[in-house]
């Protein structure tokens, strides 16, 4: 798909850095959501910890 | 009779390591010290230097057979090349994390794709002096900072790299405490690194045992490359978060990930021999590993500047740095020079933030990479 040259190598790169940028700004959208999560409910360290 | 005995004690040395050291052996040997002294002495990263030291010494006295197939570290490389040791040393790592950091503020986020601008300047930088392209991407991926990653994607693409690669990204993320404070320093003023943060919001247990399950299903989704390591870092977490399955988690953190950091400390030292190592390849690989450290130490900071053009609350930009994978070094870097800096800042929970993104980071820019080579 890239070819074996230094152009591949820039092309790669450009491609690679901007596109992580892209998933992990997702992520980070994901994660700015997970504060809602606590309206479903509140989970016991206490509850946890007595197992089963 | 003097001639047969001289003839005796001839073949008797040659038969010992004596007859074969050569100077180059000498080097690795000093080399495998000097990681020793820096643990014991200076105190860097001794859990992986002492191993990785002392295995480097005794892979260069030549004779016997713990390097050759059928060898004691030959075993403990085999699970190595393998793959099997990278993702129970992330199991390991996952368990004992607290992602609490970077679910609460997912803005700094970014800074573990900001900071990893070095793996492209190494890959580009080593394609121009000869590399395939699939070596430069593996050589590149040392400016992830995080070990297991980057012997993940060595291994699927240029598994004859691998002792430089491996030895050039255990060695570069213990000395960060070295190599990332004079970068910070040359691009940040004192009043930048005196900047407080505000505390962080506190993390619900529901959110930490959520959290593993989404990631993992979003990053082997878009990345199913490297799953086995983040469906491994995700398992420890989760086995840590949930809180009633102890045992495992601190089996996970403690006595398992104790054996494999015995197992790979010894794999990586016995790559070490000189007869491979002392190429001029090797000494291209390692400074092309520092030239990407020193990049993407900048980047992480230079990432943090422009948000902060953009932000209303701003950010200290010695956070930036922290975006290099290498948990929890990077972060600790961080907070020590903001702590010289301004004795009231105290930045480790916030640097832990974009350290752990930069796990991240590093796995999304290596699955792209095996992705676009057209490796699975």
């Amino acid at each position: 798909m890239i070819p074996d040259t230094v152009e591949g190598a820039i092309l790669l790169s450009v491609i690679d850095f901007f596109l992580s940028f892209i998933i992990i700004g997702g992520i980070g959208v994901v994660l700015s959501l997970f504060p809602y999560l606590n309206r479903l409910g509140e989970v016991s360290d206490h509850d946890l910890k007595a197992g089963h | 009779m003097w001639d047969q005995l001289l003839t005796f004690l001839q073949a008797l040395l040659d038969q010992t390591g004596a007859a074969k050291f050569w100077w180059g052996n000498a080097v690795m040997i000093l080399v495998g010290g000097t990681m020793i002294y820096l643990a014991l002495a200076k105190k860097y990263e001794p859990f992986l230097l002492i191993g990785i030291g002392f295995a480097c010494i005794v892979s260069n006295v030549p004779g016997s057979d713990l390097i050759l197939p059928g060898g004691l570290f030959h075993y403990a490389y085999q699970g190595v090349a393998l793959l099997i040791i990278p993702p129970l040393i992330f199991l390991g790592v996952g368990a004992m994390t607290d992602f609490g950091p970077m679910i609460a503020n997912p803005k700094l986020v970014i800074l573990g794709a900001g900071a990893h601008l070095g793996i492209f300047v190494a890959l580009i930088g080593a394609k121009a002096i000869g590399f395939s392209i699939a070596e430069s991407g593996a050589i590149g991926i040392i400016g992830g900072a995080d070990g297991p990653m980057a012997i993940f994607v060595t291994m699927k693409l240029a598994p004859h790299l691998l002792p430089q690669i491996s030895v050039a990204a255990y060695s570069y993320m213990a000395l960060m405490p070295l190599i990332q404070p004079p970068v910070m320093k040359l691009l940040t003023s004192k009043k930048e690194r005196e900047m407080t943060m505000p505390p962080m919001r506190k993390v619900s247990r529901l959110e930490k045992i959520i959290f593993p399950i989404v990631l993992a299903v979003i990053v082997n989704m878009f990345f199913p490359g490297v799953a086995p390591l983040i469906t491994m870092l995700m398992l420890g977490n989760l086995l840590k978060e949930v809180l009633m399955v102890d045992r495992l988690a601190r089996t996970a953190g403690g006595g398992l990930m104790n054996v494999i950091t015995i197992t790979l400390t010894l794999a990586i030292g016995s790559t070490m021999a000189a007869d491979s190592f002392v190429t001029l390849k090797t000494l291209e690989i390692v400074l092309l590993g520092l030239i990407a450290f020193v990049f993407g130490t900048g980047s992480g900071v230079l990432t943090a500047k422009i948000m902060n053009l953009f932000m209303k609350n701003k950010i200290n930009p010695l956070l930036g740095s922290a975006g290099i994978a290498s948990v929890p070094i990077a972060a600790r870097v961080s907070h020590v020079v903001a702590n010289r800096a301004n004795p009231e800042n105290f930045l480790i929970y916030h640097a832990m933030g974009p350290n752990l993104a930069g796990v991240f980071g590093t796995a999304i820019s290596g699955g792209i990479m095996l992705a676009l080579l057209g490796v699975q």
